[in-house]
């Protein structure tokens, strides 16, 4: 599935490329599967994350390590921010956070490491196309935590 | 603090991290870096294809799109600048016309007018030797007055409007219907040969008519008037308004033949 999305990610920056910059779709699956998975322990999906991360970084930048790093942040921050919160502490806001920043993060740390424009421009413009898909996850989400406990 | 599960976890997220800071910090310097690029988009060279292809279609299409505006905007640019030198070439037709017109015009003084013959006909002051001759149109302020008749060497005679035996072949301007302009020999001037089913042809324009050979086509003579008769067999008999005064004829405009020979 994530390869998938991988793939999906990549043939829309084939189509948009020069154009505009296409949402972390990748994280986003990434992310919601840590999210709704009942597992406690995710290493795997650290190296998921690097591996997808170093492949865009060698299809698409030429420098492997911005992507891959930018990733494996997200992985961390995603790990380590869901275990640390109560079951009462993990709403939808911090959901929306938690798909915010993967979107976020990734394409920043180039921005943050190379600078200017009109990466600084494409960054923003991505930040704005990647608003509807994470709202569209947050809803996701919510069904689908809704649909395990429908107390909640 | 951490289980060890989350140690665990931790563990490999840290060495994920120092991983990549490694690529990040040497990968640069790695040869095998373009290597590994190269096969990464090769391999992806498969998948992407179709993605290629509906790009570069996309990439035609809006080529083709814009420069069939542009095309667009081309023919609408060209068709203004058309429609102003249309404009343009007109003006300056119309001012080789007015020009040509203004040097064929030449002013003529009625010199007698025998009170005999006083709706008949005029003499003028200008004869063969300034260049007149049989036939040429004589003008009050733009309107026909007569024509030349006679050509003497220093003057000349013309025919009125207004005599019986001067026959103009006319055209009614708004309806086409043609018509013969004749005098009473008493200042009235009349329009003859009109059929009557045209009904009232009052108040329209009257000029000289192609048909005749004596005039060119296109003179001004003035407006229909009052319908005065008709006869058995069909044609209806008008008053004739002209438009130039002729109990008034001093100095007339008398217009020569075009150099090519043209009426």
């Amino acid at each position: 599935m994530l390869l998938l999305l991988w793939l999906t990610q990549d043939l829309l920056t084939v189509l948009t490329w020069g154009f505009v910059e296409v949402p972390e779709i990748f994280m986003l699956g990434l992310v919601y599967q840590l999210l709704t998975e009942d597992r406690e322990v995710h290493p795997g999906a650290i190296w998921i994350a690097f591996a997808g991360g170093l492949l865009w970084d060698l299809r698409w930048v030429g420098i492997p390590g911005f992507f891959t790093l930018g990733y494996v942040i997200v992985v961390m921050l995603v790990l380590w921010l869901w275990h640390t919160l109560p079951s009462s502490g993990r709403t939808l806001s911090v959901v929306f956070l938690l798909f915010s920043a993967s979107q976020l993060i990734p394409p920043l740390l180039p921005v943050l490491i190379l600078g200017g424009e009109p990466g600084g421009l494409h960054f923003l413009f991505q930040q704005l196309w990647a608003l509807p898909l994470v709202l569209l996850c947050v809803l996701s989400y919510a069904r689908h935590r809704r649909k395990k406990n429908p107390n909640a | 603090m951490f289980d060890r599960r989350q140690t665990r976890e931790w563990v490999h997220g840290l060495t994920a991290l120092i991983l990549s800071l490694f690529l990040l910090g040497v990968s640069s310097n790695l040869g095998i870096v373009k290597g590994a690029a190269d096969i990464v988009g090769e391999i992806l060279a498969v998948p992407e294809y179709p993605a290629v292809k509906l790009r570069a279609f996309l990439g035609r299409m809006f080529l083709w799109a814009r420069e069939k505006s542009e095309l667009q905007d081309r023919i609408e640019t060209l068709q203004r600048e058309n429609a102003a030198l249309r404009v343009t070439r007109a003006v300056v037709l119309n001012e080789q016309l007015k020009a040509e017109l203004n040097a064929r015009m030449s002013d003529v003084q009625v010199t007698m007018r025998a009170p005999l013959s006083w709706w008949n006909e005029v003499r003028l002051d200008k004869g063969e030797d300034e260049g007149v001759t049989s036939g040429l149109p004589l003008f009050q302020d733009g309107f026909l007055v007569g024509r030349v008749t006679s050509v003497g060497k220093f003057s000349s005679w013309a025919e009125l409007l207004t005599s019986p035996s001067l026959m103009i072949p006319v055209v009614i301007e708004e309806t086409r219907d043609l018509g013969v302009v004749v005098g009473e020999g008493n200042g009235t001037v009349l329009l003859t040969y009109v059929p009557v089913a045209r009904g009232d042809l009052s108040g329209m324009n009257l000029s000289t008519a192609l048909i005749g050979e004596q005039l060119p086509p296109g003179l001004p003579i003035g407006k229909v008037g009052a319908q005065v008769g008709t006869e058995d067999d069909g044609y209806a008999t008008y008053r004739v308004k002209t438009g130039a005064d002729l109990s008034r004829l001093y100095t007339l405009s008398l217009l020569s033949r075009a150099k090519d020979g043209a009426r």
